[in-house]
């Protein structure tokens, strides 16, 4: 796994931030969005932060068209995700492990995505190699381990070689060499001029790539703000601070 | 749209359980009809040709099967959200799966066909039946076609494989099997339900007049596909406004 070869572009395509204006989804009679508005900036990490239910998974596949909001708007680069072109240069995404059908290999699956966009079948190579699938890409997904389905997930972001990466709990699963791994494959993209938008409950390992932080609770956001700014003066871990932001809200 | 409809096909061809039931519906069609010639069930007035659809319902209820199973396989293994991710276009994702679906069976549909007639003119004494005119098996091809559409629309509406299929049974087998509670609605109904047409197209067994659509053949197939159609940009409209 060598993640300093996604950071190698440069690209036109590179530059495009997320924008989450005031939007709002109800569900079920649910407010499970109230609000919601926040940036996420091109060369930057930036941690999607909040408890189970807050409202992070609903946000980002808003941002992704997947779920419709009753009010606002999210988009990538000034304009609704499904607005762009070959999608997948645009945003690479991890929203779940379940990501393929059980009975379709990891490679099968790839090629699904690779042809989806008009991708090179080569492209399906390099995203087997950089994410260290190795002997498991011709493996059903349903035989896959955890761990090779959030590395198959991974691939599948970043296939494109994509502008936007959007991970959701992309830690769940991944032995310590793989967090290491997409930890160095995280700041590589944002360095590269990449957007990176992650949300993940791993407090220590999200301090050690995040530059920007945004918490999200019932729905609403509580603090949208650089690393250095939430943490602040106090001496307090990211862990600390985040969970006394929730307490006092 | 080209590349999401490859996908779609590639998405087929990567999932073994996707091609053993395409097989599957392929050589139901075939296979029913040399089945029912074999054992004599080919009456006097009938062709080689209206011999070689006598299993189109069969066939019929394979593809429509698969298509729906293929379509809901996407809720039931939670995977639309990737599928949504890579081609964000509702439209483009939705049209491209029914277009797949439709691909494959009308290819497979079409083989079947021919497959099959040959092999019921392999399998009668020569002399007995005539030909008839091969070119009406089109309309299986027209048929399964429809019906893999609907199967497939459904899939993608209903977000289940059993109950999309149980509908598409329903919609396959339903029309003639209460075709008495229809009353004067029967033969407009019955008369332009996918198995009919077939047998309209094909001239084999007498209909009856109130089973027979009013307009003639060509608009009973014309109104099976605008029946298809309107099945397809109902649930199309429904998918677009959905989550998911």
């Amino acid at each position: 796994m060598d993640g300093h070869r996604v950071a190698a572009t440069d690209d036109a395509r590179l530059g495009l931030s997320i924008e989450v204006e005031d939007a709002s989804k109800v569900l079920d009679g649910v407010t499970v969005l109230d609000g919601v508005s926040f940036v996420a900036l091109p060369g930057r990490v930036t941690a999607f932060l909040g408890p189970n239910g807050a409202g992070k998974s609903t946000t980002l596949r808003a941002i992704l068209g997947i779920d419709h909001l009753d009010a606002g708007r999210a988009t990538v680069g000034g304009k609704p995700f499904r607005q762009h072109q070959r999608p997948v240069t645009v945003v690479g995404a991890l929203l779940s492990p379940d990501s393929a059908h059980p009975g379709r290999t990891a490679r099968g699956h790839l090629r699904v995505v690779a042809a989806s966009n008009g991708l090179p079948q080569s492209a399906v190579a390099r995203a087997v190699e950089l994410v260290g699938l190795g002997d498991a890409v011709d493996l059903p997904f349903g035989q896959m381990s955890l761990g090779m389905r959030q590395r198959l997930g991974l691939a599948t972001a970043l296939i494109g070689d994509p502008a936007v990466v959007i991970l959701d709990e992309p830690h769940n699963g991944l032995d310590t060499a793989a967090i290491r791994w997409l930890r160095i494959v995280l700041r590589a993209l944002a360095d590269g001029g990449r957007t990176v938008l992650i949300s993940s409950h791993l407090m220590a390992e999200i301090e050690r790539v995040a530059d920007d932080v945004v918490v999200i609770d019932q729905g609403r956001i509580l603090v949208a703000d650089t690393l250095a700014g939430f943490l602040g003066d106090g001496g307090l871990s990211l862990e600390e601070r985040y969970l006394a932001e929730l307490d006092a809200s | 749209m080209r590349s999401a409809w490859v996908a779609e096909l590639v998405k087929l061809l990567t999932v073994r359980g996707f091609r053993v039931g395409a097989v599957l519906a392929l050589v139901a069609l075939p296979l029913t009809s040399l089945l029912v010639v074999s054992t004599g069930g080919l009456g006097k007035a009938d062709t080689l040709t209206s011999g070689a659809a006598t299993g189109s319902v069969i066939g019929l209820l394979g593809f429509g099967a698969w298509s729906a199973a293929i379509a809901g396989s996407e809720y039931v293994h939670q995977t639309i959200a990737v599928s949504l991710a890579i081609v964000p276009r509702r439209p483009v994702l939705f049209g491209a799966k029914i277009a797949a679906a439709a691909t494959v069976t009308g290819a497979g549909t079409a083989i079947a066909a021919l497959v099959s007639l040959l092999l019921v003119r392999t399998t009668t004494p020569s002399g007995t039946h005539r030909l008839g005119t091969p070119t009406t098996l089109s309309a299986v091809v027209l048929a399964a076609v429809a019906v893999a559409v609907v199967g497939a629309a459904l899939g993608l509406l209903v977000r289940t494989s059993t109950a999309s299929i149980a509908i598409v049974a329903a919609a396959v087998l339903l029309p003639k099997a209460a075709a008495g509670l229809l009353g004067g609605l029967q033969p407009w109904v019955v008369g332009a339900s996918p198995g009919t047409v077939i047998t309209q197209a094909v001239g084999g067994a007498q209909l009856s007049s109130d089973q027979t659509y009013p307009g003639g053949t060509l608009l009973a197939v014309v109104t099976m596909l605008l029946v298809a159609g309107a099945v397809a940009v109902g649930s199309g409209y429904a998918f677009n406004r959905r989550d998911g």
